[in-house]
Formats: structure tokens, sequence, C-alpha cells
């Protein structure tokens, strides 16, 4: 178990008269990778600059180590950012750029700085780069040295702010990696904004789902994929079919749902009770369901509308009744079907889940 | 044919430029190099006279001076109009627009104007003197008119719009979050000032610096007026050889004098400047 760090406590915030952080509590725990994830505009780097004391809160307290931090000055915090477009000082060198935060704070003597430097360089791989200006390095070289200046300052915690967002995409999963492996050597907490739920996925310990100024939901990027606390966090995270169902009878360990002629059984979750004779939403992740030639149990009957072939993976689009479905799979297996075949389409119990039809627009979205 | 198109494209500006700025130019450099009976017309004989008189010691002075105010006058306008510039960024968008504006407003008013507005506060029996001795800081007025410092007092308040324009713009452009990351750093408000901000404001100050000095190389009615006449610059200095000299060809030498020591400024400027890709001259 690791211990708390960082409390937030009941943040709101406001730009004029709109409420962007909507009492927002959680912790962040010592030493853990924690992703705030969101749409743009959901609240998230308000929140990071909250804590970075970039911007101050209306109201609530942000407890470090026990003790509050609210209204001290951003350059007497324990914490440091690495900015969206890294905001490397244009006029000074690499060295300069990582020596900036020890150099301000009259930390250390020149020779004991090199050392330093020279350290969070090797971290980052970036040895050898010392005299090199900012315009001379490349998009991912530069994130490295963001990191790096931020890192040398030893902060208790590192504030990513869309830190890959401006790289190419293959770049982009290569730093990925390279950023949950710094996390683990270097033992810091990161706490790393996104809007990108692949990365969040990807990379995070745990992952804090934001919308309109809230927390949706807290948890391990597992639990946040298969157990989505909401219908905001279940369209938000991976790509799902929602299926309007009615709600047959509700077991111990799963219910029972009727859509069109067919009745499937659904696993129950944690937080949402159904109740018999009442309508839900049946979500199911694409990527977890199978399409099948032949009749197998629990299965939804359709016909197959056209079929993609999409690089590594195949989207299959089929009529289920008056919804038409899609299920992507990465590899053609039993059923190799086309366009006008009859079929039967069924998913991992882990992917689907089923929700209570709540009031807010889910009319038009279903 | 691409580069045709483009050369085509680009006759318009190239004759307006020629018509306007390279035949005067041209016309002045000729003029230097010819000759002039005892009227003063022009007498169309090759002679270098004109310029070793340009060269001779008794104007090396004038050349000395006028350097020194240029160079004075960039530097009063630099320490006043940075604060000022640096504010008005930092402005919000209303009172910036205000700020700008009432910078600017002078403008609207003819500078000869402005000079004599200058000689009723400075004069002997002016606003200021008379404030003075209303109050009895002073007995007897104070004399500052006509003197080197009454100039460099004129020419810089003609000036320093531009001066705090050009610093306003590279504040105004200076990235927001270098300075935040100054803070996140550990820096505090001091430092990052001088660690980030004028650092990274130096191409803009240059650029301010040269759009003053140039001018006030050849600006002749503020020291006539201000400065009496006391001290001759380059300006008044061409302004009496076309006038009053009638020896327009040594006017004309003079001007290809000073041409030649803007265009050591502007490439000094160009030096500094020269990672600044919004520069004033390209």
């Amino acid at each position: 178990m690791r211990q708390p760090l960082l409390f937030l406590v009941n943040i709101n915030k406001y730009f004029g008269d709109v409420h962007v952080l909507r009492d927002v509590s959680f912790t962040i725990e010592q030493g853990e990778f924690l992703t705030l994830l969101g749409p743009s505009g959901c609240g998230k780097t308000t929140l990071l600059r909250c804590i970075a004391g970039l911007e101050h809160v209306h109201s609530g307290d942000i407890l470090l180590n026990g003790s509050s931090i609210k209204g001290i000055a951003p350059n007497k915090r324990n914490v440091n950012t690495v900015f969206q477009n890294y905001a490397l000082f244009p006029h000074l060198n690499v060295y300069d750029n990582i020596a900036y935060g020890p150099r301000v704070k009259k930390l250390m003597k020149e020779a004991e700085l090199k050392d330093r430097v020279s350290k969070v360089l090797d971290l980052v791989q970036m040895l050898g780069y010392e005299k090199r200006m900012p315009h001379q390095l490349s998009g991912g070289q530069r994130q490295r040295i963001a990191i790096a200046r931020a890192l040398i300052n030893e902060p208790s915690i590192l504030l990513l702010d869309e830190p890959l967002g401006a790289l190419d995409l293959k770049l982009r999963k290569h730093m990925q990696t390279e950023l949950a492996q710094l996390q683990r050597k270097t033992g810091t907490t990161f706490v790393y904004v996104t809007h990108d739920q692949e990365e969040a996925l990807n990379m995070s310990d745990r992952i804090v789902v934001m919308d309109q100024g809230q927390v949706q939901q807290l948890g391990s990027p597992r639990e946040i994929y298969n157990n989505p606390s909401n219908l905001f966090v279940t369209t938000f995270i991976g790509d799902r079919n929602m299926i309007r169902v009615k709600v047959l009878d509700v077991g111990e360990a799963s219910t029972r749902v009727q859509f069109g002629e067919d009745v499937v059984e659904v696993r129950n979750s944690k937080r949402h009770h159904m109740v018999a004779g009442e309508e839900a939403l049946l979500a199911i992740h694409m990527d977890k369901m199978r399409v099948s030639c032949g009749e197998v149990p629990n299965a939804l009957r359709g016909e197959v509308l056209s079929v993609h072939y999409a690089g590594s993976q195949i989207r299959i689009q089929i009529q289920v009744a008056d919804k038409v479905i899609t299920a992507v799979e990465y590899q053609k297996t039993d059923c190799d079907c086309e366009a006008g075949d009859s079929v039967y389409v069924v998913w991992e119990e882990h992917g689907a889940i089923l929700l209570p039809l709540e009031d807010s627009g889910v009319e038009g979205e279903v | 044919m691409q580069t045709l198109k483009r050369n085509i494209l680009a006759v318009p500006i190239l004759v307006w430029i020629g018509l306007l700025v390279g035949i005067p130019l041209i016309f002045v450099f000729v003029l230097s190099f010819l000759s002039r009976d005892s009227l003063g017309t022009i007498v169309f004989q090759f002679t270098l006279q004109n310029y070793q008189r340009v060269f001779s010691p008794i104007y090396l002075r004038v050349f000395l001076n006028s350097l020194l105010l240029a160079f004075l006058t960039g530097l009063v306008t630099m320490i006043v109009g940075y604060p000022v510039a640096y504010i008005t960024a930092n402005l919000s968008t209303k009172k910036r627009a205000l700020s700008i504006g009432l910078i600017m407003l002078p403008f609207w008013i003819s500078s000869l104007l402005r000079t004599y507005g200058w000689m009723i506060l400075l004069g002997n029996s002016g606003i200021v003197n008379n404030v003075f001795l209303g109050l009895g800081l002073i007995d007897r007025p104070l004399s500052m008119m006509y003197k080197f410092g009454t100039t460099l007092i004129g020419t810089a308040y003609m000036l320093i719009p531009f001066m705090i324009v050009a610093i306003f713009n590279s504040v105004d452009k200076l990235d927001r979050s270098l300075l935040e990351a100054s803070y996140d750093l550990g820096a505090n408000k001091r430092q990052t000032f001088f660690n980030i901000t004028l650092p990274l404001t130096i191409p803009g100050v240059a650029g301010g610096f040269t759009l003053v000095f140039i001018p006030a190389l050849g600006m002749f009615y503020v020291s006539d007026l201000l400065g009496g006449g006391n001290t001759i610059f380059l300006g008044n200095l061409i302004n009496t050889q076309v006038t009053r000299g009638r020896n327009r060809p040594l006017a004309a030498a003079f001007s290809v004098a000073m041409i030649l020591v803007v265009l050591v400024v502007i490439s000094v400027y160009s030096r500094v400047a020269k990672d600044d890709r919004e520069g004033l001259f390209l």
C-alpha cells in the first residue's frame, strides 16, 4: 500500500462565470503514475496548474505532505511541471536550461551542479547534448530536456501537461514506454494530463477520468476499462456499441436482457443494479466482440453489412434488429463472412456492461 | 516559368522603390561629386573636394556631436521606454489599447508645435521656472534652454514612441509559458525578469534603438529651436549648407556620409537581432 502524498480537498475554480473545477477531491499517492484523463475543456490542465500553483483555487485546499500549499507561490512549491510546448528557454543551451532551477535557488556549487546535470541527462539519455540550443533539438529531444530540467529539482511531484501531444505517432508510442520506465526508475510521483485514453491506459497506475470539471471515476486502467462508473466513462473509454435493451430478470451473477428477438445474459456490475421490466443500456467494447458463422449460445443474430480491412484489424458492421453494431477483430478465425451473410455476434464476458438508462441525453445517443 | 511569373509580380514594387528611393539616392550620390559656382548653381564638373571637406577635422566634431546625441537619445528612450512598454504589454486588452493610444497621440500634432511646447515649458520665464519660483524652490530662473541636454530632451521626447512600440512588441510576443516555467523552477519575479524576460526582449530593444538612433542623427529643427544652434549637429549642417550656404554638393556629401553611418548601425542591429525572425528590416 502506497502512502498518500497530496490531498485535493473540494477544489473549486472559476474562470469568470465558468465553473471549471467542481468539488474535485482525491488523493495522489507517493510514487504512483496518476493520469488525469478527459476531453478538452474538462478542467484537467487547470487542475494540474492549480497543483503547480500557476492558478489559484477559489475554494477547497491542497495538502502536500500534510500541510496546505494553497497560498504558496509556484516558485516555493516542491513540484515541477513539464509544459505542453516544453517551454525550454530559447536563449539558453541545454546545460543552462537544466541548471536553471538549482541556480536560481542557489542550491549548490557549479562543480556539484555539473555532476547533477550529467546525472539527469544520463537519465533521459541525452548526455553529450549540453552545448546544443533548444532550436537545434528535435521534438522528442526537447521533451527529454524538459523532463530533465524538472527532475533535477527532485520534486515531490512531477506534473506533465500533455507532453507527448506534439510528437508523431511512432515517437509518441516510444516515449510512452520511456516515460513509464523513467517513472519507475526515479520513483518520482508523476501526475500526467492527457486526452488520449490509449496513453492513459498504457502508462498509468491509476486514472482519474474527468468531465465538465468533475471527477467521473478514479481507478486502475483495468477497472476504468472494464467497469466504467457511469455513462460518460462508458462512452469515453474505448469504442463501444451501445444497445438499448429490456431487462428480463436479474440473477446473482448475471442479468438476462432482451434485444429484438434475442435474449442474452450479461454479467452484473458492482455499481449498477438493474430492475426487471425496465429498460437498460448494454455497452459492449467493439474489440471484445467475435463474429461467428455457426450458431453459438448467448449471441445476437444479425446480417453482415460490410467488412473493412484497416491494417491489423478488421471492422465488421452487422445489422442486428434495428441497430448497426460494429465488431473489431484482429484476425479472422472461424468465420470468413461477407456482406449479406447471416452471423452470430458474441463477446468476452468482461467486454460488456449494463447501465441504467440515465436521463441525460441518452435517447439521442443510442 | 515560375520564377519569371514571380519576377513580373515584383515589378510594381521595384518601380515604386526605384522612383521614390533609388532615384533620389542616386541623385544625392551624383550631386556629392559635383561642383558649384559662387552663386550656388551646380556645375557639372567631377570633384572629390566635397568629401575632402567632409572628412576634415573641423567637421569631425559635428559627426561626434551627432553620434553622441543619437546614442544618448537611444539610451534615454530605452531607459524610460522599457518600463512603459513592459507595463503596457502586461495590461488587460482594454487598458493596453488605451495606453498605446496615449503613447501615439502626440503624433497627431505637428512635431514643430510640440517643440515649441517644450520651449514654453523650459524657457527662463517658462512654466517649470514659474512653478519652481512660485514654490520658493529657487531664487532666480534656472537656465534650461539652449543646451545640449535640452536638445537631448527634445529628440528623446520626439522619438520615444518608436522605442516603446518596438519593446512592447517583443514583450508582447514573449511566450508566457517561459515565465511560468521560470517560476515553476523556483525563480522569483526579479530573477525571472533578469534571466528570461530581459534577454529575450533584447532584439526589441535593439530594434527600438535603431529606430530612434537613425532619425536622431539627422534631426535639425529640434536642435535649432531647443539647442539654439549652440551645438552643431549633422542635420543642422546639411540644412545650413543647402539653405544659407548654397552648397548643395557639400550637403549631398554629408548626406552620403550620414547614410554610411546609418548602414553601419543597421548592420550592427541585424547582428544583434539575427535570431529574431521578425526583424525590423527583414
